[in-house]
C-alpha cells in the first residue's frame, strides 16, 4: 500500500508538475444577487478574489441622449427610469436642477410636499435594499416584512399621484397635484407605527450571529479611500464621513426640519447596514416634522414663462391657449443659456444633474451623475482579497440599481 | 467576552427572539391578498388604460385633433390623422394609441387643452397578441363609456386635470405672459 502511494506521488511529480492557476469566473449578468444586470468577471485564487472587473451596459436605454430630443417637461418621465426604486427622488433632483437653471423659486408648500415625498422614497428604497440584501445573505423573513411596509407606502404614492413606481410627480416649478388632509393623516399614522416596524427588522437580524459573521469586517473601505473613490450617500457615511447633500447644500425644506446624519465607524458591510437602519428613523422623523409644519398655500411657482398655464384660463382665454401650445410643442423658449450642476441626495447617494442649455426648449446636453455608477466603479476596491461569497454581501451593501448605472 | 455575552451566545438568545417574532406573526391576520380571487380597487386617479372623452351634451368625442398630446408624449405613441370636411372643418379621422409603448405618465392628459383624453383606473388588460394593444379611436371612446362615464369622469377632470388657477401663487391674475 505504501509502495503504491510512493509510486503514485513520484509518478505525479514527474509527469504533472503541480502548478497553480487563476480561475476566471463569470458572475452575471443574469444573477439574482447582482440586483439587475451587472456582470462581474472574477479572477480567483482558490476562493479568494484576486481581481474583480465589473461590466456594465446591459440596461442602457440612452436616457441622456433621449433628453436632448425632449423638452424640459418631457424629461420628467425619463428620470423615473433612472433609479426605478426611488423614482420620486430622481424627479425631485431633476426639477431642482431645472428650476435653478431657470431661476424659479418654488412655493413653500411645494417644498414641504417634495421633502415628504423624497423621504418616503428613501424609506421605500431602503426597504427594498434591506429585503434583498438580507435575502442575498440568507435571511428570508426580512424580505417579506419589508414588503409589507413598502406596500403601504406605495398605496400612499398611488393615492398621491396615480402611480406606484414610476410616479412622474414633480413638475418644473412645483408638483403635479396637491396633497389632501386625509392623505397627510394617513401618512402620519404610518410614521407613528413605522419605528416599531424597524425594531422588528432589527430583532430579526441585528444581533443574529449568522448576519454578524456575514457582514462584520467584510467589504471594508476606509474613509479616505471612500472619498477618493467618489462614494456618496450611506455607502460613504458607513465609513464615518458625515457628508450629506441635504445638510451641506439644503434644497426643498431640509433646512427647516431637525434631523441628524447617521454615520458608521469601520466602513464594513455591517456599518453601512446600521447607517441605513438609522436613516429609516431619521426619514421618519423628517416626514413627521414636515406634516406638522406644512404651510397652506399654492403649489406652483409664479413663473409663467416656464410653467403650463392653468387649465381654466386655457379653456377661456386665447392668450393662454397660445402660450400653452408654444410651451408644449417647443418647450420653454426663454430658457437662459448656460450650464448648471445641481446635486441632491437620492437614497443611494449623490444624484447630480448637469444641464447645458443653449436657450432652446430642450437641453443641449444632460449628464446625470448617478451614485450607482460611481459605486460600481469602486467594487474592485471593495472585493480585493475577499472571498467569493462575500462579494454578494459587498454588492448588496453598496445598494446599486443598474437602471441608474447604465442610464 | 463578559458573562452576559457568554450566556447570550450559549442560549441563542437573539435567534430565539427572532423566532418569537415570526411565531407571533403566525397568529396575526395575513397581509397578502390572493390576487385573482381578491382584487384591490385602484385609488381614484390611478393611471391605467387610456380613454377618449365623450362630450355628454353632443355625444361625440371631445377631441379636436390639435395634436398636443402627441407632441407632449415622451414615448411618442399617439398617432393622430386629421382632414378637412366640406365645411372646411377639421375632422379627426384616426386617433390611435400604441398602448404597449405608453409609459403612463399622464402628460397627454395635462397637455390636452380641452380635457379630451384621460387615463382610466382600469389596469387589467393583458392579452395574447400585440395587435390588441393598438387602440383605435372607436375602442378608446368605448373605454370612456366602460370605465369613466358619468360622475367618475367629471370628478376625474376636476381633481386630476392640473394645473388650475388655485395652484398658483397670485391666483388673482396669474400668467400675465
Amino acid at each position: 500500500m505504501e509502495n503504491l502511494k510512493d509510486n503514485l506521488d513520484n509518478g505525479l511529480k514527474d509527469s504533472l508538475p503541480i502548478a497553480t492557476k487563476e480561475l476566471t469566473l463569470n458572475m452575471g449578468p443574469q444573477h439574482p444577487a447582482t440586483h439587475g444586470v451587472l456582470r462581474l468577471v472574477l479572477e480567483l485564487d482558490g476562493e479568494t478574489i484576486v481581481k474583480c472587473t465589473p461590466y456594465i451596459g446591459y440596461l442602457h436605454r440612452g436616457i441622456e441622449k433621449l433628453s436632448e430630443h425632449r423638452n424640459y417637461f418631457q424629461i420628467i418621465p425619463l428620470t423615473d427610469r433612472l433609479d426605478y426604486i426611488a423614482s420620486m427622488s430622481n424627479n425631485i433632483g431633476y426639477c431642482v436642477a431645472v428650476e435653478k437653471l431657470f431661476g424659479i423659486e418654488v412655493t413653500e408648500r411645494s417644498q414641504f410636499i417634495r421633502t415628504i415625498a423624497a423621504e418616503m422614497s428613501r424609506i421605500l428604497s431602503h426597504l427594498l435594499w434591506l429585503g434583498t440584501h438580507a435575502l442575498d445573505i440568507g435571511a428570508m423573513t426580512v424580505f417579506l416584512y419589508c414588503f409589507r411596509e413598502r406596500e403601504k407606502l406605495l398605496d400612499l404614492f398611488e393615492r398621491l399621484c396615480g402611480a406606484r413606481l414610476t410616479v412622474s410627480y414633480t413638475r418644473v416649478g412645483g408638483v403635479k397635484n396637491d396633497v389632501t388632509a386625509e392623505w397627510l393623516e394617513d401618512l402620519y399614522a404610518f410614521t407613528g407605527e413605522f419605528p416599531m416596524r424597524v425594531e422588528q427588522y432589527e430583532t430579526l437580524i441585528d444581533q443574529n450571529r449568522i448576519w454578524l459573521r456575514r457582514t462584520k469586517g467584510i467589504g471594508v473601505i476606509s474613509a479616505e479611500d471612500a472619498i477618493n473613490w467618489g462614494l456618496s450617500g450611506p455607502t460613504l457615511r458607513g465609513s464615518g464621513v458625515p457628508y450629506d447633500v441635504r445638510k451641506f447644500m439644503p434644497y426643498a425644506a431640509y433646512d427647516k426640519v431637525k434631523w441628524e446624519v447617521p454615520t458608521g465607524k469601520n466602513g464594513d458591510v455591517y456599518d453601512r447596514y446600521r447607517v441605513r437602519m438609522e436613516e429609516f428613523r431619521q426619514s421618519n422623523l423628517i416626514i413627521r416634522q414636515c406634516i406638522e409644519k406644512i404651510p397652506s398655500g399654492p403649489i406652483m411657482a409664479d413663473a409663467p414663462k416656464f410653467i403650463l398655464p392653468p387649465k381654466d384660463k386655457v379653456l377661456n382665454d386665447m392668450e393662454h391657449l397660445i402660450h400653452h401650445f408654444v410651451l408644449i410643442t417647443k418647450g420653454p423658449q426663454t430658457a437662459p443659456e448656460g450650464e448648471i450642476y445641481v446635486a441632491t441626495e437620492a437614497p443611494k447617494g449623490e444624484l447630480g444633474f448637469y444641464i447645458v442649455s443653449d436657450g432652446t426648449g430642450k437641453p443641449y446636453r444632460m449628464r446625470i451623475r448617478t451614485p450607482s455608477f460611481v459605486h460600481i466603479s469602486a467594487l474592485p476596491k471593495f472585493s480585493e482579497g475577499s472571498l467569493v461569497a462575500d462579494i454578494v454581501a459587498s454588492i448588496g451593501s453598496i445598494d446599486i440599481v443598474l437602471g441608474e448605472c447604465d442610464r | 467576552m463578559t458573562a452576559k455575552e457568554f450566556i447570550k451566545k450559549v442560549l441563542f438568545i437573539e435567534i430565539l427572539k427572532g423566532l418569537a417574532l415570526t411565531l407571533k406573526h403566525l397568529f396575526s391576520p395575513a397581509v397578502t391578498r390572493q390576487y385573482p380571487a381578491e382584487r384591490r380597487e385602484p385609488f381614484p386617479g390611478s393611471r391605467g388604460l387610456h380613454a377618449l372623452v365623450i362630450d355628454e351634451y353632443t355625444g361625440k368625442a371631445k377631441c379636436v385633433g390639435c395634436g398636443l398630446c402627441a407632441a407632449m408624449c415622451p414615448s411618442q405613441c399617439i398617432y393622430i390623422y386629421t382632414s378637412e370636411d366640406e365645411d372646411h372643418k377639421k375632422i379627426v379621422n384616426r386617433y390611435e394609441i400604441e398602448v404597449l409603448r405608453c409609459v403612463y405618465c399622464a402628460l397627454c392628459v395635462e397637455a390636452c387643452p380641452f380635457g379630451a383624453v384621460a387615463l382610466t383606473e382600469h389596469y387589467e388588460y393583458s392579452d395574447y397578441s400585440r395587435d390588441v394593444f393598438y387602440y383605435t379611436k372607436e375602442r378608446l371612446l368605448e373605454n370612456w363609456n366602460k370605465y369613466m362615464a358619468g360622475q367618475k369622469g367629471k370628478e376625474y377632470f376636476e381633481k386630476f386635470w392640473r394645473p388650475k388657477s388655485e395652484d398658483f401663487r397670485n391666483s388673482k391674475e396669474p400668467h400675465a405672459s
